[in-house]
């Protein structure tokens, strides 16, 4: 059975109209009780619930999507670029409290064998410590394995991130508080998260003993994770330099089990002990040059920037500030495809909530003009991108228009 | 409007006859337009906004503090709205007000998942960090304090305010 994405829409307007009714209601006449807005919200699993939605491309051209919607992680796919969909499986049949944080969302991964991989993290307990959980399907996406805890471990885990090697090896990458029970009874204080890592060599039966590459670490923010080569990840994230200062960095491994030092992308000084909750992105082109567009309110500087490594992340061009900054540029995503660099970007005006592309040709050194390519008026997930060989997607989870995938390769 | 207006002063007048200790049941939804219709009902008054969330650490240090700062300063115009940005359950975030002593506040709940707008509707360039404050004064100048708020310094605007009253 096939449900068409417009039937989809259909049953989630159909379940939501009600509410949405109540709600313009709502607005007009500016009443706030509990009734009135607790009903307006949709209520059940299906995409046309959902709250994020993630996108990514098997090898054999099939797309995949997994989404969050009311405390289930769904999975579904798409043959024909997301105009039909096979029927949504649920990851966790039984909703669970979801780490429904703005930067947290599931991670999904595809491999040559359509094994499909899936990570998402939950809400433990009433202190809000996370769990990451795995789940695999051996059968195309028909069924999951009941979702398992990715370590033994049962400190806080959050912002996991996946990533297939070359040979089928599968990376986890996630913040990892362990390390804090040990410097608790030295009686230190422990800032942040560790980044914890791990691989499965076995396509994802099993992963290998969780460790900490680096400790202190920005405890809320999502990790940018590519391959500078076979064996060798790296991850973007926002660390703590000197236990005060969140500016952004880069961590190469040597091989599989070893993370190389970590280098600092730029001082933005951004002095703070709250949760920025926006973390990096990372994309590395086919010559190896890193890629990241990072948020800071740093005392050097405010807003969305941009910037580049070609010697592996040792050292970093001047940043270069994306975006309006009158209209809050935020939740940027960067896709190296097709000898190109894409980058999208969010903007909000008050009103609108626009998604901007801009695009470059010769590794980032210059860039296309932005240009819209798409916007909502109501809330929505982060903008992503997704590549399939030969074309480039926005892919766009909105709640007044549901879940988009829209070609982009023709606009820059 | 009216009926809005009727809701926010009916609030006002009912949160200082709640005793501490009574379970609080008042939690009023924050949604679009709740902003503005928040700043009529307290126009031409000083007043404080305290932003929170029960996921955000330095948050759940600070909330007890303002509960005793309230405590020290009866009378104090005081409204804390929970923004954090991972959605919270009505029932924890009126645990959490009670058991730092906050239920005598006008307290108040994001409850719309277009955040980007109702902060937007707040101050155009807040990107959602937690804790933040805002000192409101008479004359509807805002001083905005990022992170956790220096008392000393709440304290000081609070008796300039109250002075200039006289």
């Amino acid at each position: 059975m096939k449900l068409d994405v417009l039937t989809a829409a259909a049953i989630g307007l159909a379940l939501c109209a009600g509410t949405a009714l109540a709600q313009m209601e709502h607005h007009h006449d500016g009443m706030h009780h509990h009734e009135a807005a607790g009903t307006a919200k949709c209520a059940n699993a299906s995409l046309a619930c959902a709250t994020q939605a993630i996108p990514t491309f098997a090898p054999d051209g099939t797309l995949w999507l997994a989404w969050t919607a009311n405390g289930t992680v769904s999975v579904a796919h798409s043959r024909d670029l997301g105009r039909t969909w096979s029927p949504p499986v649920a990851v966790n049949p039984k909703p669970l409290d979801l780490d429904l944080g703005p930067d947290s969302r599931p991670s999904i991964a595809v491999d040559r064998d359509n094994r499909v991989f899936v990570a998402f993290a939950r809400f433990r307990n009433s202190k809000f410590d996370g769990e990451v959980l795995f789940s695999r399907s051996l059968d195309g996406g028909n069924s999951f394995a009941a979702a398992i805890p990715i370590t033994d471990d049962t400190e806080s885990q959050r912002f996991q991130a996946l990533a297939l090697d070359a040979d089928g090896s599968l990376f986890a990458a996630w913040l990892d508080k362990r390390d804090r029970v040990p410097a608790m009874a030295r009686g230190e204080k422990y800032v942040g998260a560790g980044l914890g890592f791990a691989w499965s060599n076995d396509h994802g039966a099993t992963f290998s003993a969780a460790k900490i590459a680096e400790d202190n670490t920005c405890e809320c923010c999502r990790l940018g994770v590519g391959l500078a080569g076979p064996g060798r990840p790296v991850v973007a994230f926002r660390n703590v330099f000197g236990g005060t200062v969140r500016d952004h960095a880069v961590v190469t491994f040597l091989n599989p089990h070893t993370p190389g030092p970590i280098h600092r992308v730029s001082v933005d000084d951004w002095q703070t002990d709250v949760c920025p909750h926006q973390g990096p992105t990372l994309a590395v082109s086919p010559d190896g040059t890193y890629h990241i567009v990072w948020f800071t309110e740093g005392r050097v500087r405010q807003g969305l920037f941009y910037a580049s490594s070609a010697d592996g992340g040792r050292t970093f061009t001047q940043p270069m500030q994306i975006g309006d900054p009158e209209r809050n540029p935020a939740r940027p995503y960067l896709l190296s495809a097709n000898r190109r660099l894409w980058l999208v970007w969010k903007e909000f005006d008050g009103k609108s909530t626009t998604v901007s592309l801009m695009t470059s040709g010769d590794d980032g050194r210059t860039w296309s003009a932005p240009r819209v390519v798409a916007h909502t008026d109501d809330a929505s997930d982060h903008p992503l991108l997704v590549g399939n060989g030969g074309r480039v997607f926005l892919s766009w989870q909105t709640r007044a228009e549901g879940y988009r995938l829209i070609a982009v390769e023709n606009t820059q | 409007m009216k009926r809005w207006l009727a809701l926010a002063l009916f609030s006002l007048v009912l949160a200082p006859t709640i005793s501490s200790s009574a379970p609080m049941d008042d939690l009023h939804d924050f949604v679009r337009g709740s902003w503005q219709g928040l700043r009529q009902a307290h126009a031409g008054a000083p007043l404080i906004v305290h932003f929170w969330g029960v996921t955000c650490g330095p948050c759940r240090a600070e909330m007890p503090q303002w509960g005793q700062f309230l405590k020290q300063h009866p009378g104090l115009p005081l409204v804390t709205i929970d923004a954090d940005l991972v959605p919270n359950n009505a029932d924890t975030v009126k645990s959490m007000l009670q058991q730092s002593g906050l239920t005598k506040a006008e307290n108040w709940m994001f409850d719309d998942d277009f955040v980007e707008r109702l902060r937007y509707e707040i101050d155009p360039h807040w990107q959602g960090d937690i804790p933040r404050t805002l000192l409101i004064a008479r004359d509807g100048s805002m001083t905005t304090i990022d992170g956790v708020a220096d008392f000393a310094r709440v304290a000081l605007w609070w008796r300039n305010q109250s002075a200039a009253a006289k």
